[in-house]
């Protein structure tokens, strides 16, 4: 079998939708007659041909000489690597519209956002046929766009899949995970970019991953999670959670989870201040864009580049992120942070208790126009992850799947497991996606 | 939060702002700061971790090896010698 998409299809796809800031070129593209499929990496993992940005001006001209372990997995699976996706500068953002580079389009609307931070990898999974895209997941990166493009996107277990070659963002909170059009490839490549390996600690002790199909019986749904959803796309969820009701006989119980209310803050905190110090190594020295005059002292000779480079979310999160570790508020907000994500992993593990899964909608609006975002604060863009955050603050596996429509904008659920219990929500994705009617954008119809 | 802290924040990451920025982050910061005070209800806790899920070090013998071709790094960095150029400290 060969991949089943030409060099000027995936061309035309790209100039219209602005999917990818680095494709294959035609040779490599033409010349390749035993890869078995296509996939993209997001800009922010490593490859050994393209330059790895993260979305982000400073690091331009940054080529990795080696492959991040998920992109190295796949291409030995027989995967032939299309490009790197467009992505929110390292991942800071919701809309995919924070880039020092293109911004990708709907697919079922180009005059609206992709979804965050994984915009172009979720419009890849959209509109290339047969396509997995690998996304990346700090806060809801993966959940998003999946929900905003009409696509499955699987974010796994805290260190489930190593993060070797991963341009970090948040050190406690990333994941890599998988965006599709099918249950069915997610299921086949999740086993294949998991496990451990030695240059990632944090995949080291994970239990083995196993595929079973088991039937999902109890849902969860949190009531906290219904408050600030617009009105649609709380009807067309609850529209799905009746069809799941009637045609897979999976019952859904309103429960309540208090503590989800802290969960925004304090993953905003976390994040922040991790991404503050892991930035600090973009200085003008070892990585992309150099600073050229070294007579300067070391403080402007490191702050001239950052200045320059950095855009304006970027530097919005820096300041936060180091306010929030500075002398006299290191234990209100970072030690505040981690307490309570531990309290949030516990009111998690007594909803599992009597429950397979909980499940609520992915994102509290369908895909916004870009006229929208342009008007929103900082705050109501970080409020807008409140669904998506609880699970990446607390490393539990989640799959956000299509769940209708609101005119043509796909509506997303998601799926929340227990650590480790990936099989459990591709269980639940692969009987939804039984009874489930998906629309694919126009362009490849 | 008032200009003048958002300039020493700014100055310990390493970050020089324009009047414009200085202002629109104080605002921007005040306007999240205000609105994490939530946390302030929380319950007080001791028990913390640095992950989500146990992690543990993974070790090994320390190996002579050179994954990278030293001329390719030359190429890529500002050098004198055998030295990085780097700004002056003092």
């Amino acid at each position: 079998m060969s991949v089943s998409i030409d060099d000027a299809r995936l061309r035309a796809i790209n100039d219209k939708y602005r999917i990818f800031n680095q494709l294959i070129d035609r040779e490599s593209m033409e010349a390749d007659d035993s890869s078995s499929f296509t996939f993209s990496a997001k800009d922010n993992l490593c490859t050994r041909e393209f330059q790895a940005r993260a979305g982000s001006k400073i690091l331009e001209g940054y080529r990795p000489p080696f492959d991040a372990t998920p992109v190295r997995k796949l291409r030995e699976a027989g995967g032939l690597l299309l490009g790197k996706t467009n992505m929110d500068e390292f991942g800071f953002g919701t809309f995919s519209t924070n880039s020092g580079f293109d911004i990708p389009l709907n697919p079922f609307d180009t005059g609206r956002a992709c979804g965050g931070s994984s915009g172009g990898a979720a419009a890849a999974a959209a509109l290339i046929e047969g396509h997995v895209a690998l996304g990346v997941s700090t806060g809801g990166s993966i959940s998003a766009p999946a929900s905003f493009c009409g696509v499955f996107g699987l974010t796994p277990t805290y260190g489930r899949v190593s993060r070797y070659g991963l341009i970090d963002y948040g050190n406690s909170l990333d994941k890599v995970g998988l965006l599709s059009r099918s249950m069915g490839d997610i299921k086949m490549f999740l086993p294949v970019i998991s496990g451990s390996d030695p240059k990632d600690p944090t995949s080291c002790t994970q239990p083995r991953i196993q595929i079973s199909q088991r039937k999902i019986k109890r849902l969860a749904l949190p009531k906290e999670a219904l408050a600030n959803i617009s009105p649609e796309v709380e009807s067309t969820f609850r529209y799905a959670l009746e069809k799941m009701s009637l045609e897979l006989g999976i019952a859904v119980h309103e429960v309540s989870m208090p503590s989800l209310r802290f969960a925004m803050p304090a993953y905003y905190i976390l994040a922040t201040t991790e991404a503050s110090t892991n930035l600090a190594r973009y200085c003008g020295m070892r990585f992309g864009v150099p600073e050229k005059d070294v007579s300067q002292h070391f403080n402007d000779f490191f702050s001239g580049v950052r200045s320059e480079c950095f855009g304006q979310e970027a530097k919005r999160r820096i300041l936060l992120g180091t306010f929030c570790r500075m002398v006299g508020f290191r234990d209100k907000y970072y030690l505040k942070s981690l307490a309570v994500r531990q309290l949030i992993t516990k009111e998690y593990r007594s909803v599992f208790d009597e429950h397979d899964l909980i499940v609520t909608p992915t994102m509290p609006f369908v895909a916004p126009k870009f006229d929208e975002i342009a008007k929103m604060r900082p705050l109501e863009m970080y409020s807008a992850d409140f669904l998506t955050i609880p699970p990446n603050l607390t490393g539990l596996p989640h799959l956000s799947a299509p769940c209708g429509y609101v005119g043509p904008m796909p509506v997303g659920m998601q799926f929340v497991a227990p650590h480790w219990d990936e099989s459990g929500l591709i269980s639940m994705g692969e009987e939804w996606e039984r009874v489930f009617q998906l629309k694919t954008p126009e362009v490849m119809q | 939060m008032d200009i003048e802290k958002v300039k020493r924040v700014a100055k310990v990451a390493r970050l020089e702002l324009t009047d414009e920025e200085l202002k629109k982050f104080a605002q921007d910061l005040e306007d999240i700061l205000n609105n994490f005070s939530v946390l302030d209800e929380a319950p007080g806790l001791t028990e913390y971790d640095f992950n989500p899920v146990p992690v543990n070090d993974v070790l090994r013998e320390d190996q002579v090896g050179q994954e990278f071709d030293p001329a390719m790094l030359r190429a890529m960095m500002d050098t004198y010698e055998d030295y990085v150029r780097g700004p002056k400290l003092s």
